[in-house]
């Protein structure tokens, strides 16, 4: 009996991987090789000469290259600060959101169409609409905020470096908070109703009902938000290749723009594929967080746990 | 009970559907006919494939988008029915066109006969074919010696020219009247003196797209204008950075010291189109800019139209200079037909197409008996400053490593512009960088 079962296992396994097999040759082709060859390609001096890719083996060299490169490091800072910032400020306004959207008056179909605007626009379009809100001369910002009083004069909000970086920054968040925003209300509609009466119940104000039962209820959607908008922050590019092309003074080079000037602009393959390897451990690593974290196996125990 | 079944005449169902769709997939792609543009062009007809930039930028007869004339486009299917050959353009955004032509050439698989370059013959040139000599010698004799000098690598000529781009002085004409500014500035003391007078208002004397940072158009080649009017040089015999010195300080301090009569947006200006909607605007009253704006500053949607006037650079201790925007044709050396993509570019250098060029594109003509031409001349006004500018220097510097080279001096000049260091500091960093970079490269 035990026999018949291992066979017919056996079968089933054989016909399932037969079944995937077109799916994983794809996947192999368009992920897997490109990861391979870039990761290859990082301790290689590779640049497009003579008919082709010439590339010579150097081993650490391009890493090591990285090491002394200041631009290198106004890039990494860059990024790291950017993603950090954003990831703060859009899961803290995407909670106030749909903390909101989650109250009767605000489940208006309407205001979730509304919610889901910026998310829909493409990535080169709503660059180029902030590229214009943002114009010294003629941008709505300035407009706006000389009518109210608030600056008595025209504010170059991509002349310097740092404040470039932050209005690229609140460009980047207005797109990505809708869906963080959707992630977090469906996680509000998951916490059981009965933990909030109970809690008043028990005498707990809003306060302690938002910190007691609201945040441990979206502890698992947060850390998804976090990891999901670690990642997107960290491949940022159409922003800076349409608002300002890493400028001024290198201000807004992140990771991402730093890695395709180097390769597309200067063809040092190499030390370009070095710069995006990079960039994929980092993004490797978020995304083992992110799918350890939504692992059934792992959430049933904690909840057992629990 | 009967199973339902639908019927499908000839037997076609969705399994059968898939069957035929897999084997018509593999037989065209083992013919080599995917590519859209494979399938839509005729099978008896020779191809010759152009990579060119989308219009408005500088586009040839036949290009969607581009305004050549009806005479023009019957020319241009005249020739290839002549010369039984289609012409597939392949017409991309002019910012994209590097990364484009990087990633074919990379790709080592052909893919254009014809390309067209902006300062990138040298970077390409392993990849491009040397043809100049073949030309017709009326036609090299019509053109300006010097417009090689940006094609030419390792002694090979690898491209032509098709259109004198150089940058010349644009300026607002009521903006000066209204101060009583009789003519444009001559030297930089003039550039000074008028730019001071005309900022005030909120409107400025000067406009430039300080933001870019790489290649042609960036602020690096704005700088090499200045460099050149105060007698210095890029690059020494040897190639190696011969500009840390008085010139190079000097050309640096005068765009630093016309920040203050420029439009403070200028640094966060990307593209030469984000300064020149500050001056048609009437935001700024001088600007450098390529003499294909001339038609559109004057055209019917510019409220600045009759306003514009051009004139020569103004002169720099050592005269008057400025920078080629080096837009060439070039044949790739994986061309199955070279001799017929080369008729395609005396095609496009013929002086009727030339003409329509200038006159339906506003892209001034290379060749000299077209510039000199009454008609060229009168419809773009400017054509006459941009011949006299091209009796002075126009160097672009172009190298292998010309981006990389413009970002780093760009970067750095941003820094003197935004007062952030001296120009005695930043043409140092400039030289230190620049010399990194040639040693890499050698």
């Amino acid at each position: 009996m035990r026999l018949i079962s291992s066979s017919f296992e056996g079968r089933r396994r054989r016909t399932g991987l037969v079944l995937v097999a077109p799916a994983l040759l794809v996947l192999l082709g368009v992920l897997a090789y490109p990861i391979a060859a870039s990761l290859l390609l990082g301790f290689q001096d590779a640049t497009i000469a003579g008919g082709g890719v010439t590339s010579e083996w150097v081993g650490l060299a391009n890493y090591e290259r990285m090491l002394g490169d200041p631009t290198f490091g106004i890039a990494l800072r860059n990024s790291l600060y950017f993603t950090f910032v954003e990831v703060i400020a859009v899961i803290v306004i995407s909670l106030a959101v749909a903390l909101l959207l989650n109250q009767p008056s605000g489940r208006n179909g309407f205001f979730l169409v509304v919610l889901l605007v910026p998310w829909a626009l493409a990535p080169v379009a709503n660059a180029v609409l902030w590229k214009w809100i943002y114009n010294a001369n003629y941008g709505i910002l300035n407009t706006i905020l000389l009518q109210l009083g608030v600056i008595d004069q025209k504010v170059i909000w991509l002349g310097d470096p740092f404040l470039a970086l932050n209005m690229m920054l609140v460009a980047d968040a207005w797109k990505a908070i809708p869906f963080i925003t959707l992630l977090l209300l469906a996680g509000l509609q998951n916490v059981p109703s009965f933990l909030y009466r109970a809690a008043r119940v028990d005498g707990a104000g809003a306060w302690a009902r938002f910190r007691h039962v609201t945040l441990p209820g979206l502890r698992i959607p947060i850390l998804v938000a976090i990891v999901l908008q670690s990642i997107w922050a960290l491949k940022v590019f159409d922003l800076v290749f349409v608002l300002t092309k890493g400028g001024p003074m290198d201000g807004t080079v992140v990771l991402n723009f730093l890695a395709w000037r180097v390769t597309f602009n200067f063809l040092d393959l190499g030390y370009g594929a070095a710069i995006a390897n990079v960039l994929f451990v980092i993004m490797f690593v978020l995304a083992l967080i992110y799918v350890r974290t939504l692992d059934p196996e792992r959430r049933r125990k904690r909840a057992g746990n629990a | 009970m009967t199973p339902r079944r639908i019927y499908t005449p000839g037997g076609f169902s969705r399994r059968s559907f898939l069957k035929r769709s897999g084997a018509a997939a593999a037989g065209l792609t083992a013919a080599g006919m995917l590519p859209a543009w494979a399938t839509a062009l005729g099978q008896d007809e020779t191809v010759l494939r152009a990579l060119v930039p989308a219009a408005p930028d500088p586009t040839p007869p036949g290009v969607p988008g581009a305004t050549y004339s009806q005479a023009t486009n019957d020319a241009f299917a005249a020739w290839q029915a002549a010369n039984k050959v289609k012409v597939g353009y392949e017409d991309v955004p002019w910012p994209q066109l590097h990364d484009k032509m990087a990633a074919n050439f990379a790709s080592g698989v052909h893919t254009h006969d014809v390309v067209y370059m902006s300062g990138w013959v040298p970077e390409f040139a392993d990849f491009l074919l040397p043809f100049v000599d073949d030309l017709p010698a009326g036609l090299v004799a019509d053109l300006p010696p010097s417009s090689f000098s940006t094609v030419t690598w390792d002694g090979q000529k690898m491209g032509v020219v098709f259109t004198l781009s150089l940058l010349t002085t644009f300026y607002n004409q009521a903006m000066f009247d209204a101060e009583g500014i009789t003519a444009p500035p001559k030297d930089w003391a003039e550039l000074l003196g008028i730019a001071e007078q005309l900022t005030k208002d909120g409107k400025y004397g000067w406009v430039l797209n300080y933001g870019e940072t790489a290649g042609i158009g960036g602020v690096a080649t704005y700088w090499f204008v200045f460099l050149q009017q105060a007698g210095g040089r890029l690059y020494d015999e040897n190639g190696q950075p011969d500009f840390n010195n008085e010139a190079g300080v000097d050309s640096l301090q005068m765009m630093m010291d016309l920040m203050k009569f420029t439009d403070p947006g200028s640094i966060t200006y990307v593209g030469i189109n984000d300064a020149t909607n500050v001056f048609t605007n009437g935001s700024a009253a001088m600007m450098l800019n390529w003499p294909f704006m001339w038609v559109p500053a004057n055209g019917p949607d510019s409220p600045i139209a009759g306003q514009v006037g051009a004139a020569v650079n103004p002169a720099g201790p050592a005269g008057t200079a400025s920078i080629d925007g080096t837009d060439a044709y070039t044949i790739t050396r994986t061309s199955a037909d070279p001799e017929l993509a080369r008729k395609l570019i005396e095609f496009y250098l013929d002086p009727a197409v030339q003409k329509s060029q200038s006159i339906d594109t506003g892209w001034l003509p290379i060749r000299l008996s077209v510039l000199n031409d009454p008609e060229v001349q009168e419809k773009s006004a400017n054509a006459k400053v941009v011949l006299e500018q091209a009796q002075h220097p126009y160097d672009s510097y172009v190298t292998p490593d010309f981006t990389e080279v413009t970002v780093a001096i760009s970067t750095e000049i941003q820094k003197a512009l935004a007062g952030q260091q001296d120009a005695a500091t930043t043409i140092a960093n400039m030289s230190e960088q620049v010399s990194a970079i040639v040693a890499r490269r050698a």
